[in-house]
């Protein structure tokens, strides 16, 4: 299996496996007949002059993107002539899940069986126990007259306790169901718990001396890894920059609430970062240094600004990344939001409506005399709720998660 | 198969590492002026691509050259050899030269009459020792947990639904 960060693509190897003329072949052909040209690649045959199988068939299947990620699997088929040993075990190599496609007649018992000691063996040689493989049995053509009961192959055949399905492949009868089981099996996989990663009561595992300190981390935005020390800075920026008083130490009373908000915060924004570096979108020195002088206009004199980041315990840097993030953000909106300037028009009743709910924050100062006021504020109002859009089709497509036990 | 082992078989390539990869296929394109390069990983799925590569059929012609290199590997074992490291394919106007990539992936270059193979060989032997070391940098690496959301094997299904209904 590939998992590809970059691509955000997912890529899961299936083999058909089985004794010769089973319908390993015919399975792969009904998918290929079935499925749209967009969700299909070529499918591809090293086959004998006979029409056997040589090597392998293989058919790229692109489900295209399923919850944030570009979902693929790569069905292959090995040659079911015991003579092709060498070339099956070559197939085998990496799968992640085997559909062993049986055939249901009385006479083809034995060789069924052989086939899956076969596999059996194969995946040994690559260190992989038959039974811990999503394996799937398909019990095929069972529209023969001399098919076996099902009841009598799960005895006979089932060494290994697989799901098992039935199947006409060649009438397309029971294909896709298969094919479905076989996918879930390798996919629930994914997300299987980790040994020890789930909090628990359980006493810690001593940790040895060498081993690194692990890091924490607090939430995962697509293949980024936000980790604890890195949110607490930015808790810590944002209240240092945003506090009405100089008591810089008090964004160590956080309750949980509020560093839930401040991470939904710090999960947009890295977001829309990320977008903007796909994007190719990237501040230039002159436009974060003429963010850095709109903010140095709050004072006089630059003894002044010293005197402020000392109080509030912030660095140069500090505002230089704060400075180089509204100018990404500003720029992704005007990017994506073409029609922005349209948007932001508003009118005079919207206005008129602010203020009639916001009266007491004009101390009863008539219209007239804090309208530039309210003109900003009704626009900063709805970028917000433009810009909160963005952020909810950002947040759909992308895979997030976040681990709200490491945030206290 | 323990879900350890299990997950020492996945292979992750995240952002960082693709990016610096493909920045130096770009790179051996040039130097090299090769038509096209695929960078494939043993199993035979694609890791990354440069070049001229929308008329080929990138997904089969990565199995393909998985198969082949695996093929091969077995020649090897019956001769006594580990692994033969290179491989090159001679057509009538392109020409194909696949060569083993540390131990996880195989680089295929498709070339035409604009280079010669030892032009190809040349860079492409440098251009191995530079991705092996993305490679064992990025092996080295803490293998971050990579869960998928909740509720993606069963969307999966859904959508293999889907598609035998469209």
């Amino acid at each position: 299996m590939q998992i590809n960060y970059a691509r955000k693509e997912i890529s899961c190897k299936l083999v058909y496996y089985g004794p010769g003329m089973s319908g390993k072949t015919t399975n792969l052909e009904i998918i290929h007949e079935k499925v749209p040209d967009q969700h299909k690649g070529e499918m591809t045959s090293i086959a004998t002059e006979g029409d056997r199988t040589l090597f392998f068939d293989f058919l790229p299947l692109d489900l295209g993107q399923v919850r944030g990620m570009t979902t693929k699997f790569q069905l292959y088929t090995v040659p079911g002539q015991v003579y092709y040993a060498s070339t099956r075990k070559l197939v085998l190599q990496g799968a992640d899940g085997v559909i062993f496609v049986a055939d249901s007649s009385a006479d083809k018992i034995e060789e069924n069986l052989e086939s899956l000691r076969d596999l059996q063996a194969n995946l040994a040689e690559y260190g992989v126990n038959i039974e811990q493989i999503p394996l799937v049995i398909q019990w095929n053509k069972r529209d023969l007259p001399n098919a076996l009961p099902v009841e009598e192959l799960e005895k006979k055949v089932n060494l290994f306790n697989a799901v098992t399905t039935e199947a006409v492949a060649a009438m397309g009868e029971g294909v896709l169901s298969t094919l479905k089981i076989a996918a879930g099996l390798i996919l629930d996989r994914l997300n299987a718990k980790e040994p020890g990663a789930a909090p628990s009561a359980a006493a810690p595992r001593p940790v040895k001396a060498e081993e690194p300190k692990k890091e924490i981390f607090v939430a995962r935005v697509n293949a980024d890894m936000i980790s604890k020390t890195y949110f607490n800075q930015y808790c810590q920026t944002q209240y240092r920059l945003s506090s009405r008083t100089d008591d810089v130490e008090d964004f160590k009373k956080f309750s949980v609430d509020e560093k839930k908000r401040l991470l939904e915060s710090l999960l947009n924004h890295a977001l829309l970062l990320q977008d903007a570096k796909k994007r190719g979108v990237a501040a230039t020195k002159e436009e974060i240094g003429k963010q850095l002088s709109v903010f140095a206009r709050r004072f006089t004199k630059k003894e002044e600004l010293d005197a402020y980041l000392v109080r509030r315990k912030l660095s140069m840097d500090n505002l230089t990344n704060e400075a180089t993030k509204n100018v990404i953000i500003a720029k992704m909106i005007s990017d994506v939001i073409p029609d922005l300037s349209d948007r932001v028009k508003i009118t005079e009743a919207e206005v008129k409506e602010y203020y009639a709910n916001h009266k007491d924050r004009f101390d009863g100062k008539p219209i007239g005399e804090v309208k530039d006021e309210l003109v900003a504020r009704v626009k900063a109002k709805r970028k917000k709720s433009l810009l909160d859009e963005f952020f909810q089709i950002l947040r759909e497509q992308a895979a997030i998660e976040v681990f709200e036990q490491n945030l206290s | 198969m323990k879900d350890e082992q299990l997950r020492e078989k996945r292979l992750v390539y995240y952002q960082e590492d693709v990016e610096q990869i493909e920045k130096l296929l770009q790179e051996f394109l040039k130097l090299s002026n090769a038509k096209a390069i695929f960078l494939i990983d043993k199993e035979g799925h694609l890791v990354s691509q440069e070049g001229a590569t929308e008329t080929m059929h990138t997904e089969t012609l990565s199995a393909l050259v998985a198969g082949s290199f695996a093929a091969t590997k077995e020649m090897a074992r019956m001769l006594g050899e580990s692994e033969f490291s290179v491989m090159f394919h001679q057509g009538k106007r392109d020409h194909i030269h696949i060569s083993l990539v540390s131990d996880r992936a195989i680089s295929a270059i498709v070339f035409d009459e604009q280079t010669t193979v030892g032009m190809v060989n040349l860079y492409a032997k440098e251009l191995i020792v530079k991705l092996e070391k993305i490679f064992s940098v990025a092996s080295k690496r803490i293998n971050q947990e990579h869960k998928m959301e909740e509720g993606y094997s069963e969307s999966v299904q859904d959508r293999l639904d889907d598609m035998f209904k469209e």
